[in-house]
Order: structure tokens, then sequence, then C-alpha cells
């Protein structure tokens, strides 16, 4: 392992092309971590995006008003402001109102941290899409299924979790998985509120190591792989949900 | 090409009664936040509405700003990408190739990564031929923003071109026109109606990434917003600035989320 | 249309293959351009900050005016940050840096740093009166917010283990701090100083709970060729200058900052 170290120690002092992250501990150690949070960021906030896409599909279809009218302003507020604001209205705004929980120090420590403020408002954001992708997707589903469902007495409810929802998610995957993509993008901007993922360390590690140029294009690649895999990785649930015969 | 087109939407009538409703909620959303700063505040001290209303002028002007990064990011975006996408469907291999390659680094690269790209990586003037151009912060922001736009408009061209059906190729062909006589003269003109809403789309969403300059160290309104907050140096006031920074975008881009909306059915229902 | 691509390929070969101003003296160009471009702070009071219409004083940009009428020129003041100074400079867009820069051994394998230095500063965290901070050790795991690119955020990194927030620039650190996300503000003391010694009544509470640290002169910043070379001598002598003649006290004095015993020192070693 030192000798990869020692390699690219040599690559600065003879090229000038300073990969510090490869031999240099400190660096090393940050740009693995903010790989590490990138990577926990996009589950967490795929898996509540999506709970809450579902949420907020089912609840679309409720008979009272002000549900279907709550959903909707929802849906509209976060769909039209840009995301940075958000997250910057919850970690600043929201972030200073809340109550502290002491922990020795007088100040304490805030209550969510802005990592998990960050969860949140990603979350928000791409579940308000994913309300519209499922929308969409059940809309499109035949209301014929829907009446052969009813006459076979299931309740609404079963309804949408045995036969409306599976067919409206297959129609709606293509959407979703933009959506997807978006959301591991959407991430970055974490680093507005010192969230330490992978943007946030490659700055750190180049305005004091001083190698832009190298760790641009490092951070470069490293999404496009990261990317990749999720489009990958979306393209094979695609070909496992595939009904055969029903192909929209 | 079903992806590309927006999700289907509600007929227009009730569209009008939920945008009376919604934007009604929403607006009331910044009086309500206003009040409950209020309430926690120290008595004595100045009211949260006319520290707010103090800043808004220089919020709003920043706002402006931030309008005119994403009118001249679309139309930079949109010249490159109309020539991507006609590489995109070129007949030549490695053209079709190159412009793939292309396409995917920049539609799949974060928005907020490609913009540090540009402005790191773009000289602050260029010499040539003896005249040097200089490239302000904001002019290479908005080439950093043209980028990913580029590379969408580049797949938004793609997918319109080749939703148009295979008769029409094969008609134009029996006239005996050639291949850049067919795209210019037959395809071009039906594809770029079904090519108005996905782009209105982007539009939409450049306009909400604008923000992202400020990280950059451009001086648009989320930056002037910042400066109050810390000239003023009072917690109460975060949520209500933020929120009216939010209300401000709202209000410019939910009309033309309808609008597009609007032409989408407007559009489907005649074809 | 094949000959439309070709010149516009070959125009961005042009572009591309352009390189920026030829290396020669800076001060020789400068003369040239009769525009002196150095990079100032914005936001460090009273160092580099703005008032109300906007415009870019204090004691550097003082520093600076009289640089500027040395050489018989017009100046011309750049905002810049710890992050992009380097970057700004080695690029050729400012001609040295005047922005609070900490001379370390590290910065000066990129920057030349102008001896003798200007000012020296110590590193220190403005936190709480009532925060129960009273050594360094006690931030340990504690959330600590500090700006990007400070030379001192890896040293206390690595030798008191406190949980380091870093925010692209001094405004989003400030408001986290006042907003209580963080327990105290990584920074320099000569910032902290001025806003204590201020009188503004959001500071009334905070404090510099700490013994300063780490202290660390300040240089002017100039491209490596240039140190050796006209450019460099000139500031050099300028500076020396400056400490001989106690204008740097006057100025200190007149600007409202605590008296530093490096300048009384400086001041009566070059005297």
């Amino acid at each position: 392992m030192s000798g990869v170290a020692e390699w690219f120690r040599w690559l600065n002092s003879a090229h000038g092309i300073n990969l510090s992250i490869f031999y240099d501990g400190f660096d090393q150690r940050r740009f693995v971590t903010g790989i590490e949070t990138t990577l926990g960021l996009s589950l967490a906030c795929v898996a509540a995006s999506f709970a809450l896409g579902v949420l907020g599909a089912w609840l679309q279809g409720s008979k009272s008003r002000l549900v279907r009218a709550s959903v909707r302003c929802y849906v509209e507020f976060f769909r039209n402001t840009p995301p940075l604001i958000q997250l910057l209205f919850f970690y600043f705004g929201i972030g200073a109102l809340l109550p502290t929980f002491p922990d020795g120090s007088a100040g304490g420590q805030p209550l969510v941290s802005n990592l998990g403020w960050a969860i949140v408002s990603l979350s928000l954001f791409a579940g308000a899409h994913n309300v519209e992708i499922f929308r969409s997707g059940i809309e499109a589903v035949p209301r014929a299924m829907r009446e052969a469902a009813e006459a076979l007495g299931h309740t609404r409810f079963q309804i949408f979790r045995l036969i409306v929802f599976p067919m409206a998610f297959r129609i709606s995957l293509p959407a979703f998985n933009n959506n997807l993509v978006n959301l591991v993008k959407t991430t970055t901007l974490a680093y507005a509120i010192a969230v330490p993922e992978l943007l946030y360390a490659s700055a750190q590690i180049w305005s004091e190591s001083f190698n832009v140029k190298e760790m641009m294009n490092v951070l470069l690649l490293v999404y496009l792989a990261l990317i990749a895999v999720v489009v990958w990785g979306m393209g094979w649930l695609e070909r496992r949900l595939r009904i055969p015969g029903y192909s929209v | 090409m079903r992806a590309l087109v927006d999700t289907p939407s509600p007929s227009a009538a009730l569209e009008c009664r939920w945008l009376g409703a919604i934007s009604a909620v929403l607006l009331a959303l910044f009086p309500l936040s206003v009040a409950l700063a209020q309430a926690t505040v120290r008595p004595g001290s100045e009211s949260i509405l006319s520290g707010v209303l103090r800043w808004l002028p220089l919020v709003f002007s920043g706002f402006l700003f931030n309008l005119l990064v994403s009118v001249l990011s679309m139309a930079l975006g949109t010249a490159l990408g109309v020539i991507l996408g006609f590489g995109l469907i070129a007949r030549g291999t490695s053209a079709r190739i190159a412009s793939l390659g292309a396409m995917q680094f920049f539609r799949n690269a974060p928005w907020l990564v490609l913009l540090f790209y540009a402005m790191f990586l773009i000289p602050y003037q260029v010499t040539v031929f003896g005249w040097s151009i200089p490239f302000p912060d904001w002019i290479k922001a908005v080439i950093g923003l043209a980028l990913p736009v580029m590379a969408n408009v580049a797949e938004i061209v793609r997918g319109g071109v080749l939703s148009i059906p295979a008769g029409q190729w094969e008609s134009a062909r029996g006239l005996a026109l050639n291949r850049r006589q067919i795209l210019w003269l037959v395809i071009v003109p039906q594809a770029v109606r079904r090519m108005i809403p996905p782009w209105m789309n982007l539009y939409a969403t450049l306009a909400m990434a604008t923000p992202l300059i400020s990280i950059v160290g451009v001086q648009d309104a989320l930056t002037m917003t910042r400066s109050a907050l810390v000239a003023e140096g009072r917690p109460e006031l975060f949520l209500p600035m933020y929120l009216a920074l939010l209300v401000m975008f709202f209000s410019f881009c939910y009309p033309v989320a309808l609008a597009t909306r609007t032409l989408e059915r407007h559009l489907d229902a005649q074809t | 249309m094949r000959a439309a691509i070709r010149t516009l390929v070959f125009v961005l070969a042009a572009l591309i293959a352009a390189k920026s101003a030829a290396a020669e003296d800076t001060l020789e160009a400068v003369k040239k351009k009769g525009v002196i471009v150095i990079g100032v702070k914005n936001d460090y009071k009273p160092w580099g900050f703005l008032d109300p219409s906007g415009q870019i004083i204090g004691l550097e940009i003082d520093m600076s005016d009289e640089i500027a009428k040395k050489i018989g020129v017009k100046l011309e003041k750049i905002p810049v940050t710890a992050a992009n100074r380097t970057e700004f400079l080695q690029q050729g867009k400012i001609d040295a840096i005047i922005a609070t820069m900490g001379d370390t051994p590290q910065r000066r394998q990129v920057i030349g740093m102008i001896e003798p230095n200007y000012y020296a500063g110590a590193t220190n965290v403005l936190a709480l009166k009532t925060s129960g901070l009273s050594q360094w050790g006690d931030l340990k795991g504690k959330k600590v917010c500090a700006v990007q690119g400070a030379y001192y955020n890896r040293r206390v990194s690595e030798l008191y283990q406190p949980e380091l927030v870093v925010f692209p620039a001094v405004p989003e650190a400030t408001n986290a701090l006042l907003g209580g996300a963080c327990v105290g503000f990584l920074f320099d003391d000569t910032l902290f100083s001025s806003w204590l010694s201020s009188g503004d009544a959001k500071w009334a509470n905070y404090t510099m709970p700490l013994t300063s640290e780490d202290p660390q002169p300040w240089a002017i910043g100039v491209r490596l060729e240039d140190l050796k070379g006209p450019f460099g001598q000139l500031l050099s002598a300028m500076v020396t200058e400056w400490h001989k003649t106690g204008w740097l006290l006057e100025r200190e004095k007149k600007w409202g900052i605590k008296e530093s015993p490096f300048l009384v020192e400086m001041h009566k070693k070059l005297m």
C-alpha cells in the first residue's frame, strides 16, 4: 500500500500532479468519509422520498377535499421553489427556532444536525416530485382493472396496495429513475450547510493542498461512476419488474 | 416518448380553481411566519416586518439578476444543445459517439460540480488575435449553468426528432429530398411542438438552480439575503427572510409551470 | 453547413489554444496597463469591508491605495476569499494579494510572501460568555464553525478534535453561530477583536474564552516569479518604510484596531 502512496508522491514532485488523497492520510480519510456520507445521504433520501411519494399518491385519492388540497399545496410548493433555498430555510430558519438539548455547555447541541436537515429537506423535495410521478402512473392504470377489483369486493386500500400501485410503479419507473438520478446529484447542495459529503471534502482538500484541477477531475469521475452504478441498478430493477405482455 | 412529456394534468377549469386556492395558502405562509417570528422577539426591539421590508428591495434586485442569469444560460444552453442534439442523430458513427459521450458526461454530473468546474477552469480572460475577452465571474457562472442545459436540450431534441413517425421520413425520401432537407423542412417543424413542454420544464429547473451561483461567489438574491441577515444579526429574522425568498421564486416558477401544463394540454389536444 | 461547422471548430480551437498574458515582469505590465489589480477582503472589518454605498474600504485598502500612488497607476480592488485568492493570483486575475493572508511555510511554496510581514494575527474561538469553554481541549467533540481555506482549520482539527463545520464564507458561519448551530466560531482573533469592540448589540453576550494560539504573521502575496523581481522589491521596500515611519501604527489607530504588540515591535526594530 505504501508503494502506491510513494508513487503518487513522486508524481507530485516530478510532474506537479498533486493527488494528495492517495498519499496523505488526513486527506484520504476526509475523501473516503465524503464518499460514505454521500452514499448514506442518498440512500436515506431515496427511502424517505419513496415513502413520501407513496403516501402522497395514496392521499391524493382521498375523499376529503382538505386532504387533497394539502397534498397539492405541498407538491406545488416543493416543486416550484429552489431546493438550495429550501435547504437553507430548514437549516437556518427552522433550525434556529428549535430548542436545543443540553450537553453540559450552555447553548447546547442543536436538536437536528445539519445532516438531519439535509435529509429532511432533500426528501421533501424529491418526495414532491415522486408524488407527481406516481400520480401519473396511477392515472395510467386502466379503469377496468380498478372496477374489476371493486367488483371482487376489495377495499380502497387493498386495491391500492395489491393492484393499482404495483402497476403504477412499473409504469412510472423510467420517470422514477430519472428522479432518483437527480436526487443523487442534488445531494451536492448539502455542501452549503457544511455536511461532510464528497464535494465538501474535495473543496476542503483543494483549498488546503492547492490541487484544484486534480481534485475537480477526481470529483467528476467519482460522481459519474456513482451515477453509472445507480443507472445500472435501476435498469436491473426495471428488467426484474417487467411484466411480460404489458410493456409501456 | 412518454418519458419526455410531462405528467397528464387535470382539466383547465380545475387548474384555475386550484391556482387561486394554492397561491392564497402559500402566500399566506409569509405573514404567518412574520407573526410567528414576532412572537419570539424581545419587547422593545424592532419589529420583524420592518426588518424584512428594509432589505426586500435589495433582495428583489438580486432576484431579478437570478432571472437574467437563467435567461442567458437557457439561451446559451439551447443554442449549444441544438448543435449537440443534431450530433446525436448524425449519420456518422464517430460524431454520434462523441456527442453521446459529451451528453452523458454533462447530464450525469451534478450541476454544482459543473459550476465549480467552470468557475475554476475558465480563465479570467482569453486573448484571441490580440483582443482580450474578459470573463467576469457571472459570465463564468452562466456558462457553468449552460453546460447541463446543453446536455438536456440535446436529449430533448433527439427525443423530439425520433418521435416523428417513420412514415414522414419515408414519404419525404420518396419526394427525393436529401437528409438535410428532410430534417429542416419536414421533421424539425413537426418535432418542435413536441419539444416545447419538456424545454419549458427544463427552464423551470434552471430557474430554480440559479441560486447555486451564490455558492461560487456571484452576488445574487441569496447572497443579498445572507449579507442582510449578518448585518441584522437577529436569528428571529432567518425564517421570514428565507421564506420571503422562497415566495419570490414561487411567484415566478409556479405560473411558468402552469403555463407549461396549459400549453402541453393544448398541444396534446391538437395532435 | 459543413463550412459553418469548420469555421466554428477553428474558432473554438483558437480560443482553447490561446494563452493569457505573456510572462513579463508584473511591474512593467502594471505600468503599461495603467491599473494595478489587488485582491482584498470585503467581509473582514476593518481590514477590508463594504461601506453602505457598496465601496470596499479598510486598512488594507489604504495600503493598496499607497502602492498604486507610488507606482503612479489606478487601483482596482477585487474581493477575494481565502479559498480563491491563490487561484486568482496564479491565473493573473490579480497582481497582488493584500487580504489578511497568513504567511505559512506551505503557502510559501505557491505564493511569494513579501517580507517584512505587515501584521500578525492569532487563532481563537468566538463563543457565548456562557459556553463553558476555558481551554482548547474543551472543544473536543463539540461543533465548531469555521471558514473554508483557513490555514488553522487543519491544525486545530488534528490537535483538539472538535467537530469542525466548515462553511464557504464568513457570513454563513456567522449566521450558524448566531442561530446556535455550533458552540463557537474558529477564526482569526483580529476579526473577533474588531467585532467585540464595535459595540454592536448582537455581540454583547459573546467573548473569546480561549487564549489566542498559533500567532501567524500576515504578508502581502505576489506570484513566485515576482518575489525577487522589481515588483517584489518595491513592495518590500514600501512595507519596511511603513514600519519605519509608524504609518501602520497610525492607520491602526484610525481604524479603531487594538494596538498590536507586533506592530510596536516592528516599528522599534526598523526605526
